[in-house]
């Protein structure tokens, strides 16, 4: 898997992390049966997402920020040949690559970072 | 919904024989047969939860939980550890039975938190521990799970 494309993957997941103990049934389901502190994990959250950040280069540093911040999700898998950014089909030769996750994939329509599941 | 249409019997392990809550996270993760670098970030995500405070919930129950873009759709499995292992839990003692819960982002059918809800209902039935204690197979897991209704 591309090194970038990695450290993308644990940026969102620790948004996605963040944002949940930032609302209401996980963040409930968190604080109560797991007695966690909301606060402290965001806060260790953020300064986790801090020092992945330093691995980026800047435009994708960039590029990250901008979709985290407006769609709340800067990649997105591609399910059967799909983006699930825009829901376009992606290049035939793109998913016939032998691990299309060894390159950096940005949508050509939606412009967001791909991630091919397994 | 039924929890036990959550279970695959091959991703239930009633004899784990790991050392380390580390090492048997990875063991649990393992159960999903993904590829090695998905694994790895799942492995590091659920760390990560850990370490904002532990998922062992008392009585012997840890529930390790996390989403991840590294699935596609919402997955669990089930380990049993004889001996037990620290998972610094609620109640400081030892974790025999770990259900581990990983979802992708956004599912259709949003059931990561209903799925996490009824592993916690079912935790806290007070015969619960002594259930598991006493399974002998996965299928005999699947049936309790059915008998208790969740």
């Amino acid at each position: 898997m591309h090194e970038q494309l990695e450290t993308l993957l644990e940026m969102q997941d620790l948004h996605m992390q963040r944002r949940a103990l930032e609302e209401g049934g996980v963040r409930d389901l968190e604080t109560g049966l797991f007695e966690m502190s909301a606060e402290q994990a965001i806060d260790a959250l953020d300064a986790k997402i801090t020092e992945l950040e330093l691995r980026l280069g800047k435009s994708i540093q960039e590029r990250f920020r901008s979709l985290i911040g407006t769609h709340r999700r800067a990649v997105v898998p591609v399910l059967a040949g799909v983006c699930y950014g825009c829901f376009v089909a992606v290049p035939t030769s793109w998913a016939a690559d032998a691990d299309p996750n060894d390159r950096l994939n940005v949508c050509q329509s939606c412009g967001h970072f791909q991630y091919y599941p397994t | 919904m039924q929890l036990r249409d959550f279970f695959s019997v091959d991703a239930i392990d009633l004899d784990l024989s790991t050392e380390t809550k580390d090492e048997t996270l990875k063991k649990l993760v393992g159960l999903f047969h993904l590829d090695e670098k998905s694994e790895g970030i799942l492995f590091k995500m659920l760390k990560r939860r850990e370490n904002l405070g532990s998922t062992g919930i008392g009585r012997g129950i840890a529930i390790p939980h996390c989403r991840s873009l590294v699935v596609n759709r919402l997955r669990v499995a089930f380990g049993r550890h004889e001996a037990g292992l620290d998972f610094k839990a609620i109640d400081e003692k030892p974790v025999h039975y770990i259900f581990l819960i990983v979802a992708p982002p956004l599912e259709v059918s949003n059931q990561y938190l209903p799925v996490l809800g009824k592993i916690a209902q079912f935790s806290k039935e007070a015969d619960v521990p002594e259930r598991l204690a006493a399974v002998e197979n996965a299928e005999a897991f699947l049936q309790l799970l059915e008998e208790k209704g969740v």
